[in-house]
C-alpha cells in the first residue's frame, strides 16, 4: 500500500511540474529603450503590443510582427514621425512574447499599460488572445485596434476601445461558398477548433451554406493543439460530402490535408482557413496543397492602394525587401492595423484617447490593404473577403470576381488519380 | 459496421506507436526508478533529426533510424554517466526536478536554433491502400510494422543475452546484483542509451504523421505515464497492452461521440490514468512491479 501511494504522489507530482511548465514566467522579448525624460528631447509615441513569438501561433505571431515592424521602419525612417498637429513623433514599439497564451497576453497588455506606460496598444495574433488581451484594454480605457482577430464576439461585448481592421470571422467562407454552390456543391462538412476564431468562422459557414444551398452533413470539433485530426475526417469520409470546411490555424491546415490523403477522403473541395494563402504551406506540405482553396483578407494582387505604401503589389516588394520573404495576409492586416491608427492619430491631431477614438469612427480611407471604415462595433464595415486556390503551385485569387485571376478548379480529382 | 472495423484499426495502429513511444519511458522507470520527465524532448530531439535529414540529405525518416539509433544511444549513454547515475538512488524529488530541468533546457534550446515554426517531413508515400473495406493509412501501418520488430528485438535482447539479463537482475535486485559483480552504473547507462534511442526513434517515426516544433514534447510524456500505469513498469507486452487501450479508446471516442469526439479523446487518458491508479494501481496485467524497493 506505502508502494501504491509513494507511486500515485510521484505521479501528482509529475503532472503538476508538468502543468508548472505552461505558467512559467515569460521572458522579455524586446526591452523597452529607456523612455525620454526631458521635453527638448525627441517626441515619441509609445506603442504596444503582445505577440506569438513561441507557441502554437508562432508562425503567425512572426507576420504580425514583421508586419508591424515594416510600418515601423517606414513611419520612423521614410516617413519622418507621425504628424500630430505642427509637431513629428518618431514611433517606439514594444512588444512581447505572448506563448499563445491567453492568460500571458492579459498579463503583458496589463504591464504595457502599466509599467511601459504606452500610448496605444496594438493586437495580438488571433482571436482567442485578442479576446482576453482587450478585455485589460478596455479595463484601462486604452484604445487597441488590431488586425488579426476577426472572431464575431470580440464585438459583441460593447467595447468601446477596440478596432478591427480586418474582415470579420463570420464572412470567411462566404465567397468560397458562394462560388462552390456556383460550380454544384451539393454538401458540405465542418470541423473547427473550439476556440473564437475558428468558431466564429464555422458559424458563418453554416449560415452560409444555408444561405446558398447547401447541405450541412456533419460539424466536429477539436482542441487547441490538436496532435491528430483522423479520427474527424473518417468520419466525414463516411458522409461522403462535396466540400470539406477546416476552421483552424496554419498548422491544422497541415493535419487536415494529411489526414485527407492517409484516409482516402475524397471531398471535391477542400475549404481551409489561415494556412493555405500562406506560401509556407505549399513549402512545408508540397503538391498535397493543390485545389486547396483558403479565404483571404488580402493578397498582393488585388487592386488596392494608398498614398503611404503605394499598390498592394508595391507594398509586397518593399516588405521583402525587408524581411526576405513575401507578405502574408496576415502581415499585410497588420501593417494595416498601424497605419489605420496612425492617420487617426494624425486626423485627431493628438495623442488623447477620446479624441483618437472619435478619429478612428469617422476614418473612411482605402489603403493598400482595402477600404477601412469602422462601425459602431469597431469592425470594418468596408472590406469583402477573397477566396485563393493553390493551383500549380501558385496562390492565385479566384473570388470575388472583381479581384479574381483565374478560374476556381472544380472538382479537385480523387488523391489516388493525383 | 466498416466504421467500427475502421475505428479498430486505427486505433491499434495508433496503439502500436504508443507502444514503442513509451517503451524508454517505462524501462528506464523500471529499471532505475528514474522518472523521465524529458522522455517528451528525446522524442522531439528524434523527430528533428528525421527532419533534418530529410530537408538537407533528402534522407527516409524509417531510414534514418539506421543513424538515429546509434546517435542517440550515445547521447542517452553520456547523459547516464554525467548526469542521472548521480542522482538515480538519491529521493525521487531529485530525479524529478533533473530530469524536468533538462526538459527546459533541451526544448528551449530548440526553440533558439530551430525558431518554434512548426516543420513537416512530406514523404511521397504518405497515402493509403484499402483492404477489405478497410484504409490503411501506410506511414501509420509502416510505423506499426516497425514498432512491433523493435519490441520483439528489445524482448528478446532482455531475455536472452548476458547483457540484458543484467540489466534484469539490476531492476530486481540492485544489492544482489552488486554481490553477483554486475556494475550497476555501466549497466544503467546501457540502458538509457537504448531507451533514449528508442525514444528518438519513434519521434523520428512520427515525423512524417504530425508537426514538428520544440513545444511537442510534454503531452507525450503524460501520456507515456498513462501508458505505464495501464501496462506495468519495464514490462513490453505491458506496453504494447497499455498503448492499444489507449489508442483504441481515444480512437473509438473521438469517432463515436459526436461534436466533440477529439476533444474528449485527449482527456480520455487521464480519465484511464485516474481509473486504473483507483481500480488497478498494479496495472492492468498486474502483479509485476519490478522497481527496486530500495529506491522508494
Amino acid at each position: 500500500m506505502r508502494n501504491i501511494l509513494s507511486q500515485l504522489s510521484l505521479l501528482l507530482i509529475a503532472s503538476l511540474l508538468l502543468t508548472a511548465c505552461a505558467l512559467a514566467p515569460p521572458a522579455p522579448v524586446d526591452e523597452p529603450a529607456a523612455a525620454a525624460p526631458s521635453a527638448d528631447e525627441e517626441k515619441i509615441i509609445y506603442l504596444g503590443a503582445a505577440v506569438s513569438e513561441t507557441g502554437k501561433f508562432s508562425r503567425e505571431g512572426r507576420d504580425t510582427r514583421q508586419g508591424y515592424g515594416l510600418w515601423l521602419d517606414w513611419v520612423n525612417n521614410e516617413y519622418g514621425g507621425i504628424k500630430v498637429g505642427d509637431d513629428r513623433y518618431k514611433v517606439e514599439l514594444i512588444m512581447y512574447d505572448d506563448e499563445g497564451d491567453p492568460d500571458t497576453a492579459a498579463r503583458l497588455v496589463e504591464k504595457l499599460i502599466n509599467e511601459d506606460r504606452v500610448d496605444f496598444l496594438l493586437g495580438p495574433y488571433s482571436s482567442f488572445l485578442t479576446q482576453s488581451a482587450s478585455a485589460i484594454a478596455e479595463k484601462y480605457n486604452k484604445i487597441m485596434i488590431e488586425g488579426n482577430g476577426a472572431a464575431e464576439p470580440l464585438f459583441e461585448r460593447g467595447f468601446q476601445n477596440l478596432f478591427a481592421v480586418l474582415t470579420p470571422a463570420g464572412n470567411y467562407t462566404r465567397s468560397a461558398l458562394q462560388l462552390l454552390a456556383e460550380k454544384g456543391a451539393q454538401s458540405v462538412v465542418i470541423a473547427y477548433e473550439d476556440t473564437a476564431f475558428p468558431t466564429s468562422v464555422a458559424n458563418g459557414a453554416q449560415h452560409w451554406a444555408a444561405e446558398y444551398g447547401l447541405e450541412v452533413l456533419g460539424v466536429e470539433t477539436y482542441p487547441v493543439n490538436v496532435a491528430d485530426v483522423s479520427g474527424i475526417m473518417s468520419k466525414f469520409k463516411e458522409l461522403d460530402p462535396d466540400v470539406f470546411v477546416g476552421g483552424g490555424h496554419f498548422n491544422d491546415a497541415v493535419l487536415f490535408i494529411r489526414a485527407a490523403k492517409e484516409l482516402d477522403f475524397n471531398p471535391k473541395a477542400m475549404v481551409i482557413t489561415v494556412g493555405p494563402s500562406n506560401p509556407k504551406l505549399i513549402e512545408e506540405v508540397g503538391v498535397d496543397t493543390e485545389y486547396v482553396i483558403g479565404p483571404t483578407q488580402w493578397e498582393a494582387s488585388m487592386s488596392y492602394a494608398d498614398d503611404y505604401f503605394g499598390t498592394a503589389a508595391e507594398y509586397a516588394a518593399s516588405y521583402e525587401d525587408l524581411w526576405g520573404e513575401p507578405p502574408t495576409y496576415q502581415a499585410a492586416e497588420s501593417t494595416a492595423t498601424a497605419l489605420a491608427l496612425h492617420l487617426a492619430i494624425e486626423q485627431a491631431a493628438s495623442l488623447d484617447t477620446d479624441s483618437v477614438r472619435a478619429a478612428l469612427r469617422s476614418l473612411d480611407v482605402v489603403t493598400f490593404y482595402g477600404p477601412i471604415n469602422f462601425d459602431e462595433k469597431g469592425r470594418n464595415a468596408g472590406k469583402p473577403m477573397g477566396a485563393i486556390q493553390i493551383q500549380d503551385g501558385e496562390i492565385l485569387v479566384v473570388a470575388p470576381s472583381n479581384a479574381a485571376v483565374t478560374e476556381l478548379n472544380y472538382p479537385a480529382p480523387p488523391w489516388k488519380d493525383r | 459496421m466498416d466504421q467500427l472495423l475502421q475505428a479498430l484499426v486505427s486505433g491499434l495502429l495508433l496503439g502500436g506507436f504508443y507502444a514503442v513511444m513509451v517503451l524508454g519511458f517505462s524501462v528506464i522507470w523500471g529499471v532505475m526508478g528514474v522518472i523521465n520527465l524529458a522522455h517528451g524532448e528525446f522524442l522531439m530531439i528524434g523527430a528533428y533529426m528525421a527532419w533534418g535529414l530529410f530537408r538537407f540529405f533528402g534522407m527516409d525518416p524509417f531510414a534514418s533510424l539506421v543513424l538515429i539509433l546509434p546517435f542517440m544511444f550515445l547521447v542517452g549513454y553520456l547523459l547516464q554517466i554525467v548526469l542521472i547515475n548521480r542522482i538515480v538512488e538519491r529521493p525521487h524529488l531529485m530525479t524529478l526536478l533533473v530530469t524536468f530541468g533538462v526538459s527546459i533546457a533541451i526544448a528551449n534550446l530548440f526553440k533558439i536554433q530551430f525558431t518554434s515554426d512548426p516543420r513537416n517531413v512530406a514523404v511521397a508515400y504518405n497515402g493509403s491502400v484499402q483492404l477489405a473495406g478497410v484504409t490503411f493509412p501506410i506511414v501509420k501501418t509502416i510505423i506499426f510494422g516497425v514498432a512491433l520488430f523493435i519490441m520483439v528485438c528489445l524482448h528478446l535482447f532482455l531475455q536472452r543475452t548476458r547483457l540484458g539479463k543484467s540489466i534484469r537482475a539490476a531492476a530486481q535486485n540492485k544489492t544482489a546484483a552488486r554481490i553477483v559483480g554486475v556494475d550497476i552504473n555501466r549497466v544503467y547507462a546501457i540502458t538509457a542509451g537504448i531507451c533514449i534511442a528508442l525514444t528518438a526513434a519513434a519521434g523520428a517515426m512520427l515525423s512524417p504523421t504530425q508537426a514538428i516544433f520544440p513545444f511537442m514534447g510534454p503531452p507525450f510524456t503524460l501520456k507515456a505515464v498513462t501508458i505505464t500505469a495501464l501496462g506495468g513498469l519495464g514490462r513490453i507486452p505491458g506496453a504494447l497492452m497499455g498503448g492499444m487501450v489507449l489508442g483504441v479508446t481515444e480512437i473509438f471516442v473521438s469517432t463515436y461521440v459526436p461534436g466533440i469526439g477529439t476533444n474528449l479523446g485527449v482527456a480520455t487518458s487521464f480519465i484511464l490514468l485516474v481509473l486504473i491508479l483507483v481500480v488497478r494501481p498494479q496495472g492492468l496485467m498486474g502483479g509485476l512491479r519490478p522497481i527496486d524497493a530500495e529506491a522508494e
